[in-house]
């Protein structure tokens, strides 16, 4: 009986839970960003776990690219976050709307800042990648 | 005289028949398609299931039409809430292949796309109701607890107003887009913060909060601040945008939440957007009335 008022609630309430942070499709692409920002974000809170205890443990230089890209979109996709939430790049409330209006914060200026996000994790990533897999292996 | 004047108003007979034609085009079946509706009344039933009914629909159909059409001829207890069917009212929100629309605006076809399936469930986030119907009254429990009305300290004034409170346009504009909010319950439902944290404010009641703050006329700046400067208040924002990407209105909450936390950081500087604006003086009021 218990478990049935349980099954009940779970239905009734119509939460999504941990998989609404994931359900990306038909939206744009600031809620993909915010589903890999927070993977990205459970990785590093791992990896320093794991780095805690053992600091020793270190499976090859492909290890350190991985997470040169995990860390690097954090980044990169956080200066975005940080000057948006400062109410940067997102725009003034409009006095005058078009008939089917699309948000001035998605799609005005903060859209170049997607951009820019995209472009400095890449480059940012490639450096890190570059410095793991060839300047690391050089150096032996 | 009469009959000359009302002759220019007919349309002349080419144009008439394409108006025509037209209509008749928007209300042909154009295609058949299946609905795929989510049935559950949490009172009686164990577990949700599906309903598919097929739909001859065509190109000026919307989704409200379609499930009108199968509750009064398939389906009588289908549970779905409407009211105005032009999107005003905000009661007929609900998940259309999978994202928040309202079913009064967007058409079968459109929601269909290439394919001939529409698959409609309840508000994600929000207690079923039953069926299509999901419940409120959470959601508009969170719109009052962040006090949207006008708060004043001059009691005097604002039971007895002497006058209007004075307003200029730039002043408006730093609200009005806010105003808009038809309180249908999209955004929350898209919020992916809302899908694990039950208790957070959500895009709507955040953006009235910030509506209000801006508003020269309130003096509850920091009234509102408490309300809104707390645990499941506007920091739990992330600025996944998808409030503002599903918003029927145009209403552009994550905008909005965006501006309330730079004004809930301004203020732990000392920083007041304004002062209470103050109702117009008597001698400004007469002569506007024997201006106009």
């Amino acid at each position: 009986m218990e478990a049935e008022s349980g099954y009940r609630e779970y239905y009734a309430r119509n939460m999504r839970g941990i998989s609404g942070w994931f359900k990306v499709r038909a939206y744009t692409i600031e809620r993909w960003l915010y589903a890999a920002h927070r993977i990205t974000g459970i990785l590093i809170v791992l990896f320093i776990l794991a780095h805690f205890y053992s600091t020793g443990w270190h499976p090859g230089l492909w290890w350190d690219a991985l997470l040169g890209v995990v860390v690097t979109f954090h980044v990169a996709n956080g200066i975005r976050l940080i000057l948006a939430e400062l109410g940067l790049a997102i725009g003034k409330p409009l006095l005058i709307k078009k008939p089917s209006q699309r948000p001035v914060s998605i799609e005005g200026v903060q859209r170049y800042l997607v951009v820019f996000a995209l472009v400095l994790f890449i480059v940012l990533a490639a450096i890190w990648a570059y410095y793991a897999l060839v300047v690391q292996s050089m150096m032996g | 005289m009469a009959s000359e004047e009302a002759k220019d108003y007919v349309l002349p007979p080419e144009v008439l028949e394409e108006t025509v034609r037209a209509s008749e085009e928007l209300w042909k079946p154009v295609k058949k398609v299946k609905f795929r509706i989510y049935k559950y009344n949490p009172k009686k039933d164990y577990a949700p299931h599906w309903e598919e009914h097929e739909l001859e629909v065509s190109k000026g159909m919307t989704v409200l039409d379609a499930l009108l059409t199968i509750k009064g001829e398939m389906d009588p207890t289908l549970g779905v809430r409407y009211s105005c069917r032009m999107g005003l009212c905000g009661s007929c929100a609900m998940m259309i292949n999978g994202k928040q629309m309202l079913a009064c605006q967007t058409r079968v076809l459109e929601a269909a796309g290439d394919g001939d399936v529409v698959e409609l469930r309840p508000l994600d986030n929000f207690p079923v109701e039953r069926d299509l119907a999901a419940d409120f009254t959470h959601f508009f429990e969170k719109h009052k607890s962040v006090k949207p009305w006008i708060i004043r300290s001059d009691e005097v004034e604002l039971n007895n107003p002497t006058g209007p409170y004075k307003q200029t346009v730039d002043e408006y504009a730093r609200y009005y887009q806010f105003t808009d909010c038809i309180k249908c319950g999209a955004c929350l439902s898209a919020c992916p913060t809302a899908a694990t944290d039950y208790e957070y404010l959500g895009p709507q009641a955040l953006a009235q909060a910030y509506r209000y703050m801006v508003d020269t006329r309130d003096d509850g700046l920091d009234v509102r601040i408490a309300v809104v400067d707390t645990e499941h208040g506007c920091w739990r924002c992330h600025f996944a945008a998808s409030c503002s990407d599903v918003c029927p209105r145009g209403v552009d909450p994550a905008q909005g939440i965006q501006l309330l936390k730079r004004l809930i950081i301004k203020r732990k500087f000392g920083y007041k957007p304004h002062k209470p604006a103050e109702a117009l003086p008597a001698k400004v009021k007469a002569e506007s009335k024997s201006g106009g």
